[in-house]
């Protein structure tokens, strides 16, 4: 058992994952805490500690989030996208983040401390972090959540052209909505007595949250920004619409980054209404311009660019796809 | 001055989960105690608790206990209580149903809740023995407050969103009577309109065993003899749990609403010893003040009263101060005033004693009875010159007074009026 005060006052350092024997008294241990969660987390936890693979963690994570969500709200859980809100959708307050943490805590024998708690704001938030943390990888930046009007303020695009409602970025993916209002200017014409949300306008989607992500969430080299200005369509591949949206559907658009070199950045892009697929877009590629940090008059939220240490960092642990792809 | 009146309760007693069956066992004289399976063994002197039945509450895990399946209780409130946090959620849900209290009439400014407790030293335990096991930061969230003595109130005014004046009372054994005064003043001062009072305790091995040390427990291991409050064989008292929650209004709103109160509560009065910390004054000084004080408030003359429901918890020295002070109030009136300690059938709830017996006074009221002294064969000559019925007589008392003593020589009476 690690001395819980000294660990946690500690900035959140890689620990290996531990070599300690499991044995059948642990196993007890565990089983009485788990004893609310499903047998299958319990599995997952067994699995967890007796391997060390951290592909176990996603499973124990979830299973401990789950139990402690109201019964009426566990269906949410089932499929959950990593876009579920802890606190609006799974009713989770502060508190109880404290009990789930306690437990994760207890079960795969870490320590997590008060600040890093703050910015898991998401089930993909938290799995993230958890994942970094065994694996001993630098902590993702926190999920940032952009509100209309900050989209207004950093976006090249603007109303009526703009498709974004919010937005939430974090440095492997972003995620947005927008509202079909039937005011669209186009649905006039698109079609006769018929108002069809064109699929190209909702590639455009997309690549605007593509845009968004690159202005907010993306890595850059120290001491520079992606320029606004800069950035420009080039191409995308494999698109295919697969529900009509009309007035009044509420597209769910994400993102992820697949590919990122100077100066191309590759996504991969799907809008969903409800659980219905609208539209997939294998590819969409981008290209973008850097300038310095101090020229750019439009960053918010005060995010830091220049880190300089994770930037160290990823050269010598093993890095996630994308700082592999930017140092390369 | 506005008038204030009884006009719900709820009960999660030894003797009972609900009024009906309280009123059956006062009048039948049934105690509520057993052999207690924590205390069945060598190195623990007692055996017999008033015990709480229909309730499990002996895992620190609230996600184990279990109660009647007529109340529902989510997880989410659950959490953060104690055994005596689930005793009072269940009795002040008895109250506010017994009241025909809305949401609206519960939550807003007007309506407070004040509670007593000694807070739950079986979570306290539990809690601090992980902090030390698992480390500080592996301390349940929860912890603090599910287990120090605020618990009640601090859970109580969550689950049902109270917006007037709450807080807490410790006085010991006389906390619950205190809260039912403050309540009172502050519905006479016009800053309330109705207030919820609340007494719980958990009732279990920590929260009963440490008075071993002070010698006042009883010894007894027959459950029908170990509480026998004035009687010269009496060798300590039992220890018991549960909840008791009144409801206090303003005469205003009882006419608005409609309800037809239990009883008046007309006054009270409260005066210390100064004498010891935790030994009552040989001549019940306090007491006798305190009895004083309250009578005058209420504007009634000792020879009024027809029934006193004693503090008596059955210690040795407890009872015979308190008989003395009774004798000094009553003086030549004191033969023909009614005197019995119910303690003798529920055991001594500690916190939750006042409210309890409070609000056996308001049923005995509505329902017409004067309880008698169970368990009572042979008087201490010591606590002679009182009138202690051995049977519960069904006869209308008017006037009664709930007397209440705790550590620290604090001394409270109440006194209730029959609404005619």
């Amino acid at each position: 058992m690690p001395d819980a005060v000294s660990t946690s006052s500690a900035p959140s350092k890689p620990t290996p994952t531990p070599p300690k024997p499991f044995g059948p008294e642990d196993e007890t241990t565990l089983r009485e805490s788990l004893k609310r969660c499903s047998p299958s987390t319990f599995e997952a936890a067994v699995q967890f500690r007796k391997t060390g693979n951290p592909e176990h963690v996603p499973a124990v994570v979830i299973g401990i989030i789950e139990r402690f969500v109201e019964p009426d709200l566990r269906i949410k859980l089932k499929d959950a996208d990593d876009d579920l809100r802890l606190i609006e959708d799974l009713g989770i307050d502060s508190l109880t983040m404290m009990e789930i943490v306690i437990l994760v805590e207890d079960v795969l024998q870490m320590s997590i401390n008060n600040e890093e708690l703050r910015n898991l704001r998401t089930v993909g938030d938290v799995k993230t972090f958890i994942d970094c943390k065994i694996r001993g990888l630098p902590l993702p930046k926190p999920t940032k959540f952009i509100p209309i009007e900050h989209i207004g303020a950093v976006m090249p695009t603007q109303p009526p052209f703009l498709f974004l409602n919010e937005a939430s970025v974090s440095s492997t993916a972003a995620n947005g909505k927008y509202r079909i209002t039937g005011q669209e200017f186009f649905l006039q014409g698109h079609f006769k007595d018929n108002p069809v949300m064109p699929a190209s306008i909702m590639l455009e989607a997309l690549g605007q949250l593509a845009v968004l992500y690159l202005l907010e969430g993306a890595p850059t080299e120290p001491g520079k920004v992606v320029s606004a200005q800069m950035i420009f369509f080039t191409g995308c591949e494999g698109v295919r619409a697969h529900r009509i949206c009309k007035p009044g559907d509420i597209l769910s658009l994400s993102i992820k980054p697949k590919r990122m070199k100077m100066p191309l950045a590759t996504f991969e892009g799907a809008i969903r209404v409800g659980q219905d697929k609208a539209v997939i877009a294998e590819e969409i590629t981008l290209t973008f311009g850097l300038v310095d940090a101090a020229s750019t008059p439009v960053s918010i939220n005060g995010i830091e660019h220049a880190d300089t240490a994770s930037v160290a960092d990823a050269a010598v642990t093993p890095a996630t796809p994308l700082r592999a792809a930017i140092n390369a | 001055m506005p008038r204030v009146f009884i006009t719900g309760l709820g009960f999660v007693t030894s003797i009972g989960n609900d009024a009906a069956t309280v009123v059956r066992n006062l009048c039948e004289l049934r105690h509520g105690f057993e052999l207690f399976p924590p205390f069945q063994q060598p190195g623990i002197p007692c055996k017999v608790v008033g015990t709480i039945k229909e309730f499990t509450t002996d895992s620190t895990d609230p996600e184990d206990w279990t109660f009647p399946s007529r109340y529902q209780i989510k997880r989410e409130l659950l959490r953060s209580m104690a055994p005596n946090g689930l005793f009072a959620h269940c009795a002040a849900l008895q109250a506010i149903e017994d009241a025909r209290l809305t949401e609206a009439d519960l939550s807003n400014r007007a309506t407070g809740l004040y509670a007593a407790s000694g807070g739950s030293p079986y979570l306290t335990h539990y809690h601090h023995d992980r902090l030390l096991k698992h480390g500080v930061m592996r301390c349940s969230p929860l912890g603090i407050v599910a287990s120090i003595v605020g618990t009640l109130n601090f859970n109580l005014v969550a689950a049902f969103k109270i917006q007037g004046a709450s807080c807490g009372f410790s006085s010991a054994c006389a906390s619950s009577a205190h809260a039912l005064g403050y309540a009172f003043d502050d519905l006479v001062l016009g800053r309330q309109k109705r207030m919820l009072i609340v007494g719980a305790e958990d009732g279990n091995s920590d929260a009963i065993l440490p008075f071993a040390g002070m010698r006042t427990l009883s010894l007894q291991t027959d459950p029908s003899l170990a509480s026998r409050p004035f009687d010269a064989a009496r060798d300590g008292f039992v220890g018991t749990g549960g909840a008791s929650v009144l409801v206090l209004e303003t005469e205003d709103e009882v006419r608005r609403r409609g309800v037809t109160p239990y009883a008046e509560l007309l006054g009270w009065g409260q005066a210390s010893d100064g004498y010891n910390v935790a030994i009552s004054h040989p001549d019940g000084h306090g007491s006798t003040a305190a009895m004083q004080h309250a009578l005058r408030a209420a504007g009634v003359a000792p020879a009024e009263v027809d029934y006193v429901n004693a503090h008596a918890t059955s210690t040795i020295i407890g009872d015979v101060s308190e008989a003395r002070a009774l004798r000094a109030v009553f003086a030549e009136s004191a033969s023909r005033v009614a005197v019995s300690s119910t303690k003798a059938l529920t055991g001594h709830g500690l916190s939750l004693a006042g409210a309890m017996e409070s609000a056996f006074c308001a049923l005995a009221l509505r329902e017409g009875f004067i309880p008698g002294n169970a368990h009572l064969t042979r008087v201490d000559p010591e606590c002679g010159g009182l009138l202690l019925p051995r049977t519960t007589e069904h006869r209308q008392a008017r006037i009664v007074v709930k007397n209440s003593s705790g550590f620290g020589g604090a001394n409270v009476a109440l006194v209730f009026k029959r609404v005619a």
